[in-house]
């Protein structure tokens, strides 16, 4: 991964040097990361190579029938480095205390190659890789007259992940991650019209020059419709949400109420509870291809494989990690994941301890037909396009927000753009009680990645709309 | 190595390599430590800040910055970033200095609180966050908390070609508690937090009373309505009135947004945009706030500039960039998340400074409507002038009187409008600064503080 010989895999040297008298484990990380930022469509800021190397060790302490963890992250791989971070984590294993009666250790690992992760012509050469992104992603602007690139940025992460562990586990895989942020402002039309922007962040494992600059045409458009869309009016709609408004929703609250972590709080839905509609079909897929948080094994080494969590509206699996699944005293189903709450996953999860969620959700595609059939089931509603932010709690399963952009539906077409006023609901609810998840009326037949989420568009009979119209006086 | 300075002669080392090749560098070393637990009835998680630590280097390219970026400290580490920037700079065509003046401090600044957290240690830690689940528990319905106490010490040295030197360590503390209330499949909750620049008295707050009325709110929850929806009279909580100034407001006057012509406000600098009893700040300078600094990135000391003062719009926040295109001065608020992410112009402290109104007469004035409290998130929208604040509760205003709780909402609207229809701001008793996080866009996350009074005004608010 440099001009220097490459070194064996990080957690392999750390792990070399630890004399530890209980069981660990060390996740390792070496990346390189390089950022093209743009604003219009000159370059601002060139940045890489971002150099880390970087380890987090656990150590597990056993106290009767419960288990004690301790974890210490470093940059440190210099022999006193590992030792004062095992020692700091030895020390706040002793102070910890979860209720797992076994602790279960992988200790062998799948062929991690053959999966979809890696995008090899980003790994060879990735600056200049990044710039013919740039220039495809731009390129569609020459031909549009009202609209232009606002600002942006293209940031690509190359890391090569390893994991040991006092049971014997070596693996290690590389992985490339890239974070895209793109803002198209729309101008033009009568004068004093203000202008208008559509601002796109998405995760990806591989970009494509020559398909860069499809969606440029519709994000303009839609940087163009926010210019004249009014606030839709207050009531109970039906909604129509596609994958991307979706991805900033279910993945938040599904994965993490479908985990050993909420069955121990008792924040899980019980198995066989009916909580969806009956035609909704939802899975955990730790090895979807090009899914941003797929993998061989977790980041405990665990086997990743496909898992039912919905099935015919009823809750199905639970997803756990190897602390988890040693309260509940079931096998971890590869879903022990490190991350950030805040931001994006895609780096320095060597910071992080491992904690039971999703990986790639998969929304099972229906029969209903294309969006513009969905739209017409809907009759009478609203198409959105773009919240402000869902930020979802994954607690009470509230969503919600300002309207960024949208569209009528009205007598099963797409009419006028619609900007403003809140669009909310919750996802899951106890039986019974009406969500976002049980109220699904449509399901369309053509799925989409979108970061951890693969779902077709779903219309949902009603959510409410806070708009001009209603409420109390002013 | 016991403190970051102790990295310094290898730092300057290649610092000097770079001035050698470009005609202004800088390097912005950072290292981090800290411990925290988290606690709840099943389980007890002591952890410490990992340790990182590295250097971002920067040098003029003529047109644009080079970045690099290294983890390792000790010289060969530096030495691999050194050559990256050496290597790009080969292929740049450098006619001209960097834009806008390059700072000249050099100052030493550390938080040196009488009684620092990392005095209690971990068992000190845990033993504060059983007594607040304690007391969060002994409420009916309560079940379960989440309680975390944390302290986090940060150093930043930045040098420059142009003679800056600026070291600061900064102490940030905070602590939350988390009632979880259930009935039946329902849960809810409310929540308390404060956090600072300080020691221990950043958890002062962390009393019985504090946390049983917080665990009192959670059991309410669970039988409150639904908040009302559609356009009427709002009342901001101190919290939510932050983060209005922060993300509705801070944003569009982040100069960078200017330069990009990307901000609603750019062409309104110097108009009135709110009433007289109207000003907003930003303040990297204010005592113990979360958002603190003691110098920014491109080494200026953190410092109070007016945003809207009585009403105008007076100022934006400038990096050294921004500050040559607008023919303004650096303010002191260009931030780097940590040392592998680029500068930007960033928010400090951000707040409406104080009114004259007491709550009971705002909710008068108001006569119908709903009161937002305890703010969750908002978000910009730094061209298009919208606005989505969310909260976790409120009450609604009926005839005069805070009446029902309801649950969480959201909250739309242009900002201009709402700051025009800004009726009122309660008084300095009601003034606090919260923490939070800030994101530009979906990354580069800086701890920010948001703080404000009451305040009154109109949008529209649904459930959410």
């Amino acid at each position: 991964m440099s001009a220097s010989p490459s070194p064996s895999p990080v957690s392999y040297r750390v792990s070399d040097k630890l004399h530890l008298d209980a069981p660990w484990e060390v996740f390792g990380e070496r990346a390189r990361r390089y950022e093209l930022h743009f604003n219009g469509r000159v370059v601002e800021v060139v940045r890489g190579p971002l150099v880390v190397e970087g380890y987090g060790i656990r150590v597990f302490r056993a106290h009767g029938d419960r288990t004690g963890t301790g974890f210490q992250a470093s940059t440190d791989t210099s022999e006193s480095g590992i030792a004062t971070a095992a020692e700091e984590a030895t020390q706040i294993a002793a102070h910890s205390d979860f209720p797992a009666k076994r602790l279960e250790l992988p200790s062998t690992a799948p062929p991690t190659s053959g999966l979809d992760i890696v995008d090899s012509k980003l790994w060879e050469a990735p600056l200049p890789r990044l710039q013919e992104y740039i220039d495809g992603l731009l390129s569609p602007f020459d031909a549009i007259q009202d609209a232009v690139p606002s600002f942006g940025s293209v940031r690509a992460t190359l890391t090569e992940a390893s994991i040991a562990n006092s049971a014997g586990l070596r693996v290690t895989y590389p992985h490339t991650t890239i974070a895209l942020e793109l803002a198209v402002k729309a101008f033009g039309g009568p004068e004093g019209m203000a202008p208008g922007e559509y601002w796109v962040n998405q995760q990806t494992r591989k970009i494509d020059p020559d398909d860069a600059g499809d969606s440029v045409p519709a994000l303009c458009s839609y940087a163009q419709d926010a210019r004249r869309a009014q606030a839709p009016p207050t009531g109970e709609l039906p909604i129509v949400l596609p994958s991307h408004v979706l991805a900033g929703i279910l993945p938040a609250v599904i994965g993490f109420r479908w985990t050993g972590g909420s069955r121990l709080r008792e924040l899980a839905p019980a198995k066989g509870s009916v909580v969806a509609a009956p035609g909704l079909k939802v899975y955990d897929d730790g090895r979807f291809p090009w899914g941003p948080s797929s993998a061989p094994v977790d980041d405990e080494g665990v086997t990743t494989r496909k898992r039912a969590l919905i099935s015919g509206g009823a809750v199905d699996e639970i997803l756990y990690d190897v602390l988890h699944a040693g309260a509940f005293d079931v096998p971890s189903t590869g879903n022990g994941l490190r991350g950030i709450t805040f931001g994006n996953r895609d780096w320095l999860r060597f910071t992080h301890t491992p904690a039971p969620t999703s990986s790639t959700l998969v929304v099972e595609a229906g029969t209903d037909g294309t969006d513009a059939e969905l739209a017409e089931i809907a009759g009478d509603g609203i198409w959105l396009q773009q919240l402000g932010w869902a930020s979802p709690d994954p607690i009470s399963g509230a969503f919600g927000g300002e309207i960024r952009i949208g569209y009528r539906i009205r007598n099963g077409k797409i009419a006028e753009p619609v900007r403003g006023g809140t669009i909310g609901g919750t996802v899951v609810a106890p039986p019974g009680t009406p969500s976002l998840l049980s109220s699904v009326a449509a399901i369309g037949s053509k799925a989409r990645l979108v970061d951890d989420l693969s779902s077709p568009t779903l219309l949902v009979k009603t959510l409410t709309v806070g708009g001009e119209s209603g409420g109390g006086s002013t | 190595m016991t403190d970051l300075r102790d990295y310094e002669a290898d730092i300057d080392r290649i610092l000097t390599r770079l001035e050698r090749a470009a005609p202004f560098a800088d390097i912005m070393a950072q290292r981090v430590s800290g411990q925290g637990i988290r606690l709840d009835r099943r389980s007890t998680s002591p952890s410490t800040h990992p340790r990182l630590h590295g250097a971002a280097l920067r040098a003029w390219a003529g047109s644009h910055w080079i970045e690099a970026a290294s983890s390792d400290l000790s010289l060969p580490g530096l030495e691999v970033a050194a050559d990256g920037i050496e290597r790009a700079l080969e292929k740049a065509i450098v006619r001209s200095d960097p834009p806008g003046p390059s700072a000249v401090t050099d100052a030493e600044s550390m938080t040196d609180p009488p009684h620092p957290v990392s005095e209690l240690g971990i068992e000190g830690m845990i033993s504060l966050g059983k007594d607040v689940l304690g007391w969060a528990t002994q409420v009916p319905s309560v079940r379960d908390a989440i309680v975390r106490v944390g302290w986090e010490d940060e150093e930043r040295l930045y040098l420059n070609t142009a003679g800056a030197r600026t070291y600061q360590r900064i102490t940030r503390v905070t602590g939350t508690c988390v009632p979880l209330a259930f009935d039946g499949g329902r849960v809810e909750f409310d929540f308390l937090g404060e956090g600072g620049v300080g020691g221990m008295e950043r958890l002062a707050f962390l009393t019985e009373a504090k946390v049983k009325e917080t665990a009192e709110c959670s059991r309410s929850l669970l039988a409150a309505k639904a908040p009302p929806t559609g356009a009427m009279n709002v009342i901001l909580d101190p919290g939510v009135a932050g983060t209005f100034a922060h993300e509705s407001f801070g944003h569009g006057t982040e100069a960078d947004q200017f330069v990009r012509d990307r901000s609603y406000l750019k062409p309104i600098l110097g108009q009135v945009v709110g009433p007289e009893s109207l000003t907003i700040v930003d303040n990297g300078a204010y005592p113990g706030g979360w958002g603190t600094i003691y110098f920014d990135d491109e080494g200026n000391p953190g410092q109070r500039t007016l945003l809207v003062n009585k009403g105008r719009f007076v100022g934006a926040l400038h990096d050294r960039e921004t500050a040559q295109v607008l023919h303004a001065r650096p303010t002191g608020n260009t931030r780097r998340s940590d040392f592998l992410s680029r500068p930007f112009v960033r928010m400090t402290n951000t707040y409406v400074e104080p009114g004259g109104w007491s709550l009971d007469d705002l909710v008068k004035e108001a006569k119908n409507g709903v009161l937002m409290e305890r703010a969750t998130s908002g978000i910009e929208d730094p061209l298009g002038g919208q606005m989505q604040l969310k909260v976790k509760r409120g009450r609604k205003i009926e005839n005069g009187v805070l009446t029902d709780l309801v649950t969480s909402m959201a909250l739309s609207g242009k900002v201009l409008d709402f700051l025009k229809g800004i009726r009122g701001v309660s008084t300095a008793e009601d003034f606090r600064i919260e923490p939070g996080y800030c994101g530009k866009g979906h990354s580069d996350v800086v701890p920010a503080g948001t703080g404000g009074a009451y305040l009154l005004s109109n949008a529209i608010v649904g459930p959410a």
